[in-house]
């Protein structure tokens, strides 16, 4: 094995020039995939660290039944959250866990309404890992026992033409169907960059909305925050089992659209790398083609030396592969320099918040990655495409009869 | 000349295999970058054209003061009269239609669901809700003395499990600043293929809108169709008034243009690349086919041919590889593209709702497109032979005689 590996690495390089070309190819190739890899992670750190934030947490605890509705936020309350707290708080990677009710309302003065998402609090046990909270640019946090108090987003309150002390009126359903609508004044203002999660976010006490909403010492929703970001996993596996009937999901699931974007674009990019690589691949089909035809008397004394015919076109496969390898080790190089000087300057996104929900979470630019999760997989479609262009000139070379290919001049 | 292409085309038969190989490459080449073209063209395309059919229209007229990120409801705000307002713009030649419309936040609830939604009071006559009565799916269109019904999305619809015939309560922020409920039945369900704007659009008609919001006989806009959209412009200047502002679907659509222009970025470094990864299939191989014919262009030098004429044989050589691989790859190109230009892409939901895509992207291969990327390959493929057609020509006669077959 050892010998075919010395044989293949020392033809490659006997024309350098003309492989050095076709390394130059599958380089590129490589390198473009590394770029748009870089891209997608960068894209989602910049929204993910956000969404965790805007979130309230890592990880999202609801009652069964409440994902598949999860657009129209039904106030479906927890069975016992006090138990769902109390055995997250046990788990080492857990900074907080907090009670919240979430649901949809509206939000109007006289300038206009939104459509809001309302959350109930509890204010100073979320402190540590609620954004909004630490950017308060006006007036003062919410605290457990504000009634008919509310904490809203810059971007609504610039929309709304609010300031501290105004009032506004907020329009909600009850668990028992009827409408509610209450009067509330502006507490405070945060300000977290992005207009439009601040436009759609507002913020009231559990305890209001527990009275809002007819939920007397209830709550709809466990948010728990993490030291780091990719514990989720382990976390929600250790409180499974402890905690059945209830629906424990990573922030992930909030934003499903996101995943199914990144899915559906990631699968077209798939086939347009195999595309380019096969261009690339046909450009090391040629140059096997022309080595085959060069070193015809060659492959025929291999061939009188004994040389089985399938070791011979074994022998081609393998100087393919390696010229995919190659350039695989280039493309690294490569990808690694585009993305370290994107990492460097970032790209703007920022025209674009309100194309989606998930875009409105990223603020100023977007960094990308390195790159490099899905390098194994890309890298194994550089050597697999570059092994099958090689085998029309391998089965070519074992066709020769060696006593022909010796006479050959 | 004519002998000079002749030669090359010989030349290519030589080795006919491998040429047909790196036609290839350039036709695999240009009939991606046609695709990927043509899938950005109908992508964005059709998110302006449903702007314009479903919301924007070509143009807006509104009340000076009226700001849209508000959906303010106050008097001063809207336009008085819209009726009228609507028939003086309509006598306008170039105006195909114009209708008024008011908008209003609102929220859905039923049961233990409910939903954020804005509030479209419109016409239900007008011609310009065509595309909204042709996706009814079920239950029936509005009438304009309503005063029980609403049209409702087929994803709003889905997400609260509604159907015609059911009761849902809406509410509604009003010209004073409060809100106002009232409960409705579900007249229809329609879909324009839309998520986006399905899932948060719903209908009253435009009667019972000003009465809930007490706007009384007022609207928010005077949504304009015009026969051409080149006649904006003049329509524009024409309406220029003191008391109103115009919108044109330029203005209103700023956003789908930014996408397309960041998308257009994005796929010209692709472009690019692809091209350089062909050239370099090219370089390869005519640079294989200089040292192969060594000896040949030695006897060729010796017999008095000059070296530009020696290089003119190679350029050729290359552009005859570039027309082949354009024809490859237009055939290539054209019917990947008429595949998804029937069939569709279907994309599914990304949850956008900032600009209208579609479910499904049917690719568009515009003309300009077309002549563009394709000057584009053949100027690459044929740059690309510029290196091995150098070399051939710097060979010295008496050494290339000289070389080994």
């Amino acid at each position: 094995m050892s010998l075919y590996l010395r044989l293949a690495w020392r033809n490659i390089w006997r024309h350098s020039r003309r492989t050095l070309i076709i390394v130059l190819a599958m380089a590129l190739g490589l390198a473009l995939m590394m770029f748009y890899d870089g891209l997608v992670a960068g894209f989602n750190q910049a929204i993910y660290g956000n969404a965790i934030k805007v979130l309230g947490g890592n990880i999202q605890v609801h009652a069964v039944g409440y994902r598949s509705e999860a657009s129209q936020t039904p106030l479906l309350p927890l069975n016992d959250d006090g138990a769902v707290v109390k055995a997250a708080l046990a788990q080492p990677q857990v900074v907080a866990a907090t009670r919240r009710i979430t649901t949809g309302g509206l939000a109007s003065s006289r300038e206009g309404a939104f459509a809001v998402g309302i959350t109930g609090i509890e204010p100073e046990k979320e402190l540590e890992v609620n954004l909004a909270e630490q950017h308060v640019v006006a007036g003062r946090n919410l605290t457990a026992d504000d009634g008919d108090m509310i904490f809203i987003g810059k971007g609504l309150a610039d929309a709304m033409g609010v300031q501290v002390g105004d009032r506004i009126t907020l329009t909600g359903r009850s668990k028992h169907e009827q409408m509610r609508r209450r009067t509330m004044t502006v507490v405070g203002i945060y300000d977290l960059g992005m207009a439009d999660i601040e436009k759609r976010t507002i913020y009231v006490s559990l305890s209001e909305a527990q009275s809002l909403y007819d939920l007397t010492g209830q709550s709809t929703e466990v948010a728990i925050a993490l030291k780091q970001l990719g514990q989720e996993a382990a976390v929600i596996a250790a409180l499974r089992p402890g905690l059945p009937g209830y629906e424990i999901e990573s922030f992930e699931a909030n934003y499903p659209e996101l995943q199914s974007a990144l899915a559906t674009k990631g699968g077209v990019m798939n086939i347009f790398s195999i595309v380019i690589l096969m261009i690339a691949g046909i450009g090391i089909l040629n140059l096997l083609l022309m080595a085959v035809y060069e070193r015809t008397r060659e492959i025929g004394v291999l061939g009188a030396l004994g040389l089985k015919p399938r070791q011979i076109s074994f022998l081609f496969i393998l100087e393919g592969t390696m010229i995919g390898l190659v350039g695989v080790a280039v493309g690294i190089v490569l990808g690694l320099v585009i993305n370290g000087i994107l990492m460097q300057v970032g790209l703007d996104y920022s025209a674009f918040s309100g194309v989606t929900s998930y875009m409105a979470l990223i603020t100023g630019r977007v960094y990308p990655s390195w790159g490099v999760d899905k390098l194994l997989m890309r890298a194994l479609t550089v050597a697999i495409i570059s092994a099958l262009a090689a085998v029309i000139p391998a089965r070519e070379a074992a066709q020769r009869e060696p006593a022909e290919a010796l006479h050959y001049v | 000349m004519i002998q000079l292409f002749k030669m090359a085309f010989r030349d290519l038969g030589r080795n006919r295999r491998r040429s047909f190989f790196s036609a290839l490459a350039v036709g695999m080449g240009l009939a991606m970058l046609l695709l990927l073209a043509s899938f950005i063209k109908g992508e964005y395309g059709a998110a302006i054209e449903s702007s314009i059919r479903l919301q924007s229209g070509h143009l807006q007229v509104r009340a000076k003061s009226y700001d849209e990120s508000k959906t303010s409801l106050k008097w001063e705000d809207l336009i008085e009269n819209p009726d009228q307002v609507a028939a003086q713009i309509a006598s306008l030649n170039p105006v195909q239609v114009a209708t008024p419309r008011l908008f209003a936040s609102g929220f859905v609830s039923t049961g233990n669901e409910s939903a954020g939604v804005r509030i479209f009071g419109i016409d239900p006559l007008s011609e310009a809700n065509a595309p909204y009565r042709e996706g009814l799916v079920s239950g029936d269109f509005l009438t304009p003395d309503d005063r029980e019904g609403v049209l409702i999305g087929r994803r709003l619809a889905d997400n609260l499990g509604l159907s015609v015939g059911d009761q849902i309560n809406l509410s509604v922020n009003t010209s004073n600043g409060d809100v106002d409920e009232q409960p409705f039945t579900v007249r229809g369900i329609y879909s324009t293929q839309t998520g986006g704007f399905d899932g948060i659009t719903v209908f009253l008609p435009l009667a019972k809108a000003q009465a809930i919001t007490q706007a009384e006989n007022r609207a928010s806009t005077i949504f304009v169709l015009l026969k051409d959209s080149a006649q904006t412009d003049a329509v524009v200047s024409a309406l220029q008034g003191p008391n109103y502002q115009v919108l044109t679907w330029a203005k209103m659509n700023e956003l789908i243009v930014q996408t397309e222009d960041l998308a257009s970025g994005y796929m010209s470094i692709f472009y690019l690349i692809v091209l350089g990864i062909t050239a370099t299939v090219i370089i390869n191989t005519l640079i294989m086919s200089v040292f192969e014919r060594t000896r040949e262009i030695g006897v060729l030098s010796a017999l008095g041919m000059k070296g530009r004429r020696i290089m003119a044989m190679f350029l050729a050589e290359s552009s005859l590889l570039a027309v082949g691989g354009i024809i490859l790859g237009l055939i290539l190109g054209g019917l990947v593209v008429a595949y998804f230009t029937k069939y569709g892409f279907f994309i599914g939901n990304f949850g956008v709702t900032g600009i209208l895509i579609g479910d499904t992207i049917y690719t568009r291969l515009t003309l300009k497109d077309t002549v563009t990327l394709t000057i584009m390959a053949f100027v690459v493929t044929l740059l690309a032979g510029l290196y091995p057609a150098m070399m051939a020509s710097r060979m010295e006669p008496v050494e290339a005689l000289r070389a080994e077959k």
